[in-house]
């Protein structure tokens, strides 16, 4: 155990040159070679005084170095400034953008798990037969379909055409975003039942071959008992540290539903800030993720620590 | 594990058969769409038309265009009457209303809303002046008021001083205030209707600071509740707001069409404003069909479905009780070239053959579905300066005279001219106009080279003058032909509007003769001989004149198109009990077999 | 889902060092053989080549040169004259479509082209020379992937249109700065799990008997890496090609909804954001042409990229 423990600590210690590496490509490409941001701000009528003031105000005068640690403190604090397009915290725009966002996110994402896993387990169980083909070849026709080509059909068939859900927008408050969120999540599932499915199903074959399902089988264990007892349990552990890895993904939302949506979540707020050049709110949400992503892959090895003695980290 | 998933799926199915949400018809609310995020409520940077609506709900300032009343015409607002103007042309004396109270809000002591002051234009002007402020609407009184610009100069990257006297710009007491300008200027007192000069308070100011744009208080007959910029903003009456009534006479025709039912009313008539922020068209559009909001444009590509070929409605809409109104908007579409490129400069021959080249009638069905009118100059109808009788000698299409004029410029066949970029945004429609615009060009020979950008790449390239050709569109700021033939004005070039940068002595001269004459026929015939002659030099390649289509619900009273429609909420009256009749009964719903089908 | 499937152990067959040669073509030969047994993996490949043949011709202006061209009314309906009716100009759908194969298998292929060198140089360096060269690729790539694909894709594509002006002095006019910025996008942020991948394999051959066995006879590292090491990893980069390829041809519609995409010529992804506006007036035509093309391409890619890998990676010898 001394061990892992020495493991978590070096690990943790590492986010350290990873974060400024980050923060380093982020600076690359939104200080050093992205296009100059004044004229979109200043409407239609610029004098050159503005553009001078303008650019000492958004701090574009300073040393690249002191540009560089901007980023790299903005990383460790989480203080990333105001948007330069609205004026507001990038915080507090984070914060009003986490919950739309999560309760687009959070629904979908269980619900496309969940059906996965059902459908990987049958496929499984069912291997090498006809249901399990026809389940793969749908899986791979559905991902052989743009994700956008999905949100266009279901958007104009079952929102416009049929009036089943709203067309877009976006409510706050249970149970009202709900109305909004359903045709969203809906897309979303069948977007991921396709990959998931398939991977799962690799997860659970992959147990399905190690050499304890053959002794439970010369025991005389039944395929069903074998299974559902000792195959997919010990199918889990994959599954659950692959799910922890994608946990900070659900916070960044989607930024295609969100924004062909209107969905007001962090996905849209980043289309918008691409759209606008607002760097400010760009490299936030770069490096929001990338600390997201930096920590739950640690979760993600400690999890396994924890769950699987037979893994030991070193 | 079969169970669990069973009954998250059950759920599943359930929420998503849920259909859509009920609604309330208990307090009058007026529902629009806008197809922009909004930037936010400051009044000094409402630059773009989506900021300058919103704000304008919140705030007021000294002037506003009549409602009903077309021509434009400017009225009293916080003014107690059009101002004093001395005999020279240079003073402006304007009393204000006594007891105008802004809202209610934290800033003030005891969170009780003050009375507003002449010293509030005061200050709401220099934050305009402020170079910290950034003002979008600074070009508006550019050197136009004394003292204004030496002040703004004196704080060059320093805290501007707000307790500076300026000559210009001063409260001679609690309810007068005087502007001097520095040369004659008529379309002065338009600034004064425009959203960057309405009044703050400067307790808002300083109390918020730099979150003020997102905690509006005004004086206005609406107050911000719900304030979600990407998404939704919510309006309510204003308790305290003064007396003002709905107009009594409007210009004719408005009595038949009921706009004076509600005359006499006191404004505002809705309790709500509901603000849904949309950017897809087809979905503002879906919304509008669902009745979920009042009025709304219609998009190109369901124009079709609702516009017969003879501009009225299609039955399936009349039977829905939805109803059109169609108005000529102030605007100028058109197609810049860089006047400072090498090719283009001095080379009026290959302009004017270019512009010859382009279709306007076939673009004009294929992107505004036939419901612009083709621009002989650039002024367009409806002001003063435009000529009806006009007809351009290089508007129109004519292959054989571009291909002649090709020649003459020195290149027939198109052939030594290099490749031209042409630059768009990649916005379906821009596209699409590029695309438009290449295919005319290669049939002369010419060919162009389309580039995408995102907005803020197409706004820099332009702003540097690295954008040899782009296609453009001008919303009038105010109804005066000046505002138009700016455009075009030297001094005027990027990163100014002239975005042509197109510079002629000749015109630069007449332009700035003509500007400070007393508006007039006079004027309107000068302005008139100064477009034409410059069109004819085709600086740039004129478009059309948008006309505007509006749709509207049975329930919504009152509603007049304007160019200038910011403020015009408080006029506007929705008849709930007719919406909940007209939305129970499904009607909206209903398909109705039209001739459209057969159209097509 | 590809890394998770192929970062196993790959083969446990015999590291005899006098057949390294033999023991490299045994397992193409062998591949071969279970790939030709696979007919819809032999459907798939023909359809990849239709399509790349296709993508040749037009990129040499042999067919659908004439895509410009007006032939019907602006949104004319699908019809013998006009299979896939016209587009708001009035051109031929079909025209496009076929015009838009260009685009499709060039952003695969280029994107691929930049992600290989990258991936593989990195993944055999940090693999074979361990420690230092190790830490700083390891760190260097984690830092790339610690950004979210879409983001990173994004910006990239987006910064890199400022070079616009620069790039056409040296390309000529010609230069299409819209799809230049897609290839360079994908290909910098899809170098990544090749690299991972590489790194993993050449961990595990440095050390096998054959490799030591070249070091004995006087092979410097560079031998050992490039003649040894490289050919035995191979197929991980043709399995990821593969799979790069439909990634690639599906970003692109992403990139054209972002407004990245490419300009002047006709893409799948700008047919399909146009039907964002066409389906209200019941204009489905372009999005149908564009799906289906997409549609069968990268669902030969998807078949391709799985049978491959059976063929290829023995120990996942009917699991897929």
């Amino acid at each position: 155990m001394n061990g892992n423990l020495n493991y978590i600590i070096r690990r943790i210690l590492y986010l350290i040159p990873v974060l400024l590496g980050v923060c380093f490509l982020i600076f690359v490409l939104f200080n050093v070679v992205a296009p100059d941001p004044v004229h979109m701000m200043l409407g239609k009528h610029p004098s050159q005084d503005q553009i001078v003031e303008l650019r000492e105000q958004l701090g574009l005068n300073k040393s690249m170095l002191a540009q560089y640690f901007d980023i790299v403190k903005s990383a460790f604090t989480f203080d990333f400034g105001r948007s330069w397009a609205t004026k507001q915290q990038i915080s507090t725009m984070f914060k009003n953008g986490a919950i739309p966002s999560l309760t687009l996110t959070i629904p979908a994402f269980t619900i496309a798990t969940f059906t996965s896993i059902f459908f990987a387990v049958i496929v499984a169980y069912f291997r090498g037969r006809g249901i399990d083909l026809f389940i793969r070849i749908t899986c791979i026709s559905m991902m052989s379909i743009s994700s956008l080509v999905y949100i266009l059909v279901f958007q104009n068939f079952l929102a416009y055409e049929w009036g089943l859900f709203e067309i877009s927008g976006y409510e706050y408050g249970f149970p009202n975003f709900l109305y909004y969120v359903s045709l969203p999540i809906l897309i979303w599932v069948v977007l991921s039942l396709g990959p998931d499915i398939r991977f799962y199903r690799t997860l659970i074959l992959d147990e399905i071959y190690q050499d304890y399902v053959r002794t439970a089988r010369a025991k005389g264990l039944t395929e069903k008992v074998i299974l559902f007892k000792h195959v997919l349990r010990n199918a889990m552990i994959p599954i659950v540290t692959y799910t922890v890895v994608q946990l900070p993904f659900l916070l960044l939302g989607s930024l295609l539903l969100e924004s062909f949506f209107s969905i007001p979540g962090l996905g849209d707020m980043t289309i918008n800030a691409l759209n606008a050049s607002d760097f400010p709110v760009l490299k936030a949400m770069a490096v929001f993720s990338a600390v997201a992503y930096i920590i739950f892959t640690l979760v993600q090895d400690i999890i396994y620590t924890v769950v699987d003695p037979r893994v030991k980290l070193q | 594990m079969f169970r669990t998933t069973l009954t998250v799926l059950l759920a599943l199915s359930f929420v998503l058969t849920s259909c859509t949400k009920k609604r309330n018809f208990d307090e009058k609310v007026l529902t629009v769409n806008v197809s922009a995020k909004v930037k936010g409520l400051d009044p000094v940077n409402a630059g773009d038309s989506y900021s300058s609506n919103e704000t304008a709900r919140v705030y007021e300032g000294l002037l506003e265009y009549h409602y009903l009343k077309r021509p434009y015409e400017l009225q009293p607002n916080l003014a107690t009457s059009m101002p004093k103007v001395s005999d020279d042309g240079l003073t402006y004396t304007f009393n204000i209303k006594k007891g105008v109270k802004f809202h209610d809000n934290k800033c003030f002591p005891g969170g009780k809303g003050r009375e507003l002051k002449a010293k509030d234009f005061v200050y709401s002007i220099m934050r305009m002046a402020d170079l910290k402020n950034n003002s979008t609407g600074w070009w508006l009184l550019d050197g136009k008021i004394q003292g204004l610009n030496e002040w703004r100069d004196k704080y060059k990257g320093k805290t501007a001083n707000y307790d500076d006297k300026i000559s210009g710009l001063q409260a001679l007491d609690d309810y007068t205030i005087q502007f001097k300008l520095t040369q004659k200027y008529p379309q002065f007192l338009y600034s004064l209707a425009m959203v960057y000069t309405f009044a703050v308070p400067r307790e808002a100011v300083e109390t918020y600071g730099e979150d003020f744009i997102n905690n509006p208080v005004g004086t206005g007959p609406f107050m911000t509740g719900t304030y979600r910029q990407g998404n939704r903003i919510e309006y309510k009456r204003n308790p305290h707001y003064r007396t003002v009534y709905y107009p009594t006479e409007g210009a004719p025709g408005d009595k038949e069409k009921g706009l004076l039912k509600s005359a006499g009313k006191k404004l505002p008539i809705v309790d709500k404003v509901i603000v849904n922020i949309l950017t897809e068209s087809s979905t503002r559009f879906l919304s509008f069909e669902n009745g979920d909001v009042d009025l709304s444009e219609i998009p190109k590509d369901n124009f079709d479905q609702v516009i017969t070929p003879s501009k009225g409605l299609t039955a399936e809409f009349k039977h829905k009780g939805i109803e059109l109104e169609i108005t000529p908007d102030l605007d100028i579409t058109y197609i810049a070239f860089n006047n400072e490129d090498p090719l283009f400069k001095n080379n009026a021959k290959l302009r004017q053959a270019m512009s010859l080249a382009y279709n306007n009638k076939v673009s004009n069905k294929l992107f505004y579905n036939d419901r612009g009118l083709i621009a002989q100059t650039i002024i367009p109808p409806g002001i003063g300066g435009h000529d009806e009788t006009y007809k351009n000698p290089y508007q129109g299409y004519d292959l054989e005279k571009a291909k002649k004029l090709l020649a003459e410029a020195g290149y027939p066949g198109g052939k030594g001219i290099p490749e031209i970029y042409y630059e768009t945004t990649s916005a379906t429609g821009s596209r699409q106009m590029a695309e438009f615009f290449q295919k005319a060009m290669k049939d002369i020979g010419i060919t162009i080279k389309v580039n995408t950008n995102t907005w803020p790449q197409l706004t820099q390239k332009t702003k540097k003058k690295q954008a040899q050709m782009f296609g453009m569109a001008w919303l009038g700021d105010y109804p005066d032909a000046e505002n138009f033939l700016q455009l075009l004005y030297g001094p005027n070039a990027s990163p100014g509007p002239n975005g042509s940068n197109y510079n002629d002595p000749d015109f630069n001269k007449k332009f700035e003769a003509a500007k400070i004459m007393q508006p007039g026929p006079k004027r309107a015939k000068i302005y008139a001989q100064l477009a034409q002659e410059v069109a004819e030099k085709t600086p740039i390649i004129l478009g059309v004149h948008r006309t505007s289509y509006v749709l509207k619900h049975s329930w919504l009273r009152n509603y007049k198109f304007s160019t200038f429609k910011h403020g015009h909420a408080k006029y506007y009256d929705v008849d709930m009990k007719l919406k909940e009749k007209v939305l129970k009964s499904g009607k909206l719903k209903e398909e109705v077999k039209t001739e459209t089908a057969k159209a097509e | 889902m590809l890394e998770q499937t192929v970062d196993n152990e790959m083969n446990t067959e015999t590291n005899n060092q006098n057949n390294i040669s033999l023991k490299n073509r045994s397992l193409w030969l062998d591949a071969w053989h279970r790939l030709r047994k696979d007919k819809v993996a032999l459907v798939s490949l023909a359809v990849v080549i239709f399509y790349a043949i296709i993508a040749l011709l037009a990129g040499l202006g042999l067919i659908a040169a004439d895509w410009n061209e007006v032939v019907g009314p602006s949104y004319a309906h699908p019809s013998w004259d006009n299979p896939l009716g016209t587009d708001f100009l009035g051109r031929s759908v079909v025209r496009k479509v076929i015009n838009g194969t260009q685009v499709a298998m060039s952003v695969g292929l280029i994107s691929s082209l930049i992600a290989i060198p990258i991936g593989v140089s990195f993944g055999a360096l940090a693999g074979y020379f361990g420690k230092w060269v190790d830490e700083i690729i390891v760190w260097f790539y984690t830092t790339f992937s610690s950004i979210p694909g879409i983001m990173l894709l994004m910006s990239i594509a987006f910064v890199i249109k400022k070079f616009q002006d620069s790039l056409s002095q040296v390309f000529g006019a010609e230069f299409d700065i819209g799809l230049f910025a897609v290839f360079i996008a994908l290909g910098l942020t899809s170098w990544v799990g090749l690299c991972r991948l590489i790194r993993g394999e050449v961990l595990k051959h440095k050390n096998r008997e054959y490799v030591q066995a070249a070091g004995a006879i006087g092979a410097g590292h560079g031998r050992k890496l490039v003649k040894h090491i490289i050919p035995n990893v191979t197929h991980i980069v043709i399995i990821n090609t593969s799979l790069q390829f439909q990634i690639a041809i599906k970003s692109e519609v992403i990139l054209s909804y972002l407004g990245l995409g490419v300009s002047g010529q006709p893409s799948w992804g700008t047919m399909i954001n146009d039907a964002k506006e066409e389906l209200a007036r019941g204009v489905y035509w372009q999005l149908l042409g564009a799906t289906i093309a997409m549609f069968i391409v990268v669902l030969a890619f998807n078949i391709l990229g799985d049978a491959l890998r059976d063929a290829l990676d023995p120990k996942l010898k009917g699991k897929s």
